[in-house]
């Protein structure tokens, strides 16, 4: 079945907590897990592995932090070949046998996905130093992608996923009832399975934070 | 011997507007007095606004309704006409222009507040309310005569609407505080200020920060920390911006034309010597 960000598994709410997939324990994810809102309402959370990713709808924060889509942790994304902001055809698969860091974002000069293209440049060297590769993909085109690199000295590969298809093809999804493009980050290991799932559409420099922790434990 | 001179009595500081700026450099002392105009429809709104309170105020004096709904329903619209002011304010700032429709003298009259912030503290009463008046008067009326057509005993009703009205109105007055020195405060204004019964001068002078992008409500700013901390306008321009394709102007570097004017505020300070009506700062920091 097509899997579109309209029917995404999440219920998007302002005050929902994201939602993360990684190794960690039932109950620790249920004291984590919360829909109230708190000084720091979005907050990366892990869930138990044995989550199953079936569900499309969101369900109560009582329940699991599911991040349903077809990738999840532990399964290989499909690979996909995207335009990147040289206009140059670039394959997930060219990474295999180091970590890679897929963030997708809403789009290029936007604030928030501003504020987190430059949290992961001047981090930059800490990914570089545990090995991995940073991609951020959006529905922009290389034009864009080029001129938002350029400006902001952006050291990483950004890919055009015109018409999102990637990004359905994952699953991310969308926030706000459908109306913006989710912001989630994947952590596939050297085999190119995924390790760790992080959603957060309003404080983005969070993934970077998030996404390093993993990687230094992989 | 030393007098204090009445503001309204001094010489007029004329000097050009820089031609690169479509807004006036500075509004002449003449389009900062009241107006009978000006007065005509302050007075029409305040009299729409005392009309549904005392309506409110007599059906609970008839017995048909206890003091504590009204009361009740006059704070609820307190608290709601925080939000829709800051929820206005953030409309007018970020989309627009000249040439809007409907909004287009409103967008300009904010982006020349933005350019010269204290001024406001210059305008007459009337001067300053009466756009938000004429609104109540036009609004207000028939919605209060509609409630009473209906056969509306509920003076909760009545006092809403009368209570959202007033602070509406009353926003730009709160506004206009939130940009004076605290020597020149009415008495027990800096107390409000202080309990946030009225929006803060701090609090407003962070509006006043570029991006110009925070604390836009202007009636007790009681919203304000939410709206702030859960980013819920930056969510709104992001589903703006993917649904029509336009950037609300706090996402882009300030437009000269929105950013406070600081150099001429100075010179202006330097020309008029001790003269001390001429204020230099957008805020006043004491």
């Amino acid at each position: 079945m097509a899997f579109t960000p309209a029917t995404a598994c999440c219920k998007p709410s302002l005050v929902l907590a994201p939602r993360a997939s990684s190794r960690g324990s039932a109950a620790r994810a249920q004291a984590a897990l919360l829909c109230t809102p708190s000084t720091s309402a979005f907050r990366g959370l892990r869930a138990p592995a044995s989550a199953a990713p079936a569900p499309r709808w969101r369900r109560s924060a009582a329940s699991t932090g599911i991040v349903c889509g077809k990738v999840s942790k532990g399964s290989v994304p499909p690979n996909f070949t995207l335009k990147d902001q040289n206009g140059k055809p670039v394959s997930l698969n060219k990474f295999k046998g180091k970590p890679v860091v897929v963030y997708f974002y809403p789009a290029d000069e936007t604030p928030g996905c501003t504020k987190q293209a430059c949290a992961f440049r001047d981090s930059y060297e800490k990914f570089k130093k545990a090995g991995a590769e940073v991609i951020g993909i959006s529905g922009d085109d290389a034009a864009s992608h080029k001129a938002f690199a350029q400006k902001y000295r952006l050291p990483f590969t950004l890919l055009s996923d015109e018409g999102n298809r990637v990004r359905k093809e994952w699953g991310v999804p969308a926030d706000l009832f459908g109306t913006l493009p989710g912001r989630q980050t994947y952590v596939l290991d050297k085999q190119g399975v995924v390790q760790y799932i992080y959603n957060n559409q309003f404080q983005p420099e969070k993934h970077i934070g998030e996404t390093l922790k993993i990687l230094q434990s992989l | 011997m030393y007098t204090l001179t009445p503001r309204c009595h001094l010489q007029p500081v004329r000097r050009s507007p820089p031609p690169s700026l479509s807004v006036p450099s500075r509004a002449d002392r003449d389009e900062l007095r009241s107006t009978w105009p000006q007065r005509a429809w302050t007075l029409a709104g305040t009299a729409a606004i005392l009309s549904s309170l005392s309506t409110s105020a007599s059906l609970v004096a008839a017995g048909s309704s206890s003091p504590a709904e009204p009361l009740a329903a006059a704070l609820a619209a307190y608290s709601l006409a925080d939000l829709a002011t800051g929820v206005y304010h953030w409309f007018v700032d970020n989309y627009g222009d000249a040439s809007t429709p409907v909004f287009g003298a409103q967008i300009t009259a904010f982006q020349g507040h933005h350019r010269h912030p204290y001024t406001i503290t210059f305008r007459e009463p009337c001067n300053n309310l009466h756009a938000l008046a004429r609104g109540a008067a036009l609004a207000l009326t028939p919605v209060d005569a509609a409630l009473s057509a209906a056969g509306s005993t509920s003076a909760a009703a009545h006092a809403f609407v009368g209570a959202f009205a007033a602070c509406v109105v009353l926003s730009q007055q709160f506004h206009a505080w939130a940009h004076e020195k605290r020597r020149r405060l009415p008495p027990g204004v800096e107390a409000l200020q202080s309990a946030g019964v009225l929006v803060s001068r701090a609090q407003h002078a962070a509006h006043h920060s570029q991006p110009y992008n925070t604390n836009y409500c202007i009636v007790s700013g009681m919203w304000n920390g939410l709206l702030d901390r859960y980013k819920v306008f930056e969510a709104l321009e992001m589903v703006v911006y993917f649904r029509t394709g336009i950037r609300p102007r706090s996402w882009d570097e300030t437009d000269a034309s929105w950013k406070e004017d600081t150099g001429a505020e100075n010179a202006a300070a330097a020309t008029a010597g001790n003269d001390g009506l001429l204020q230099t700062a957008g805020i006043s920091s004491d």
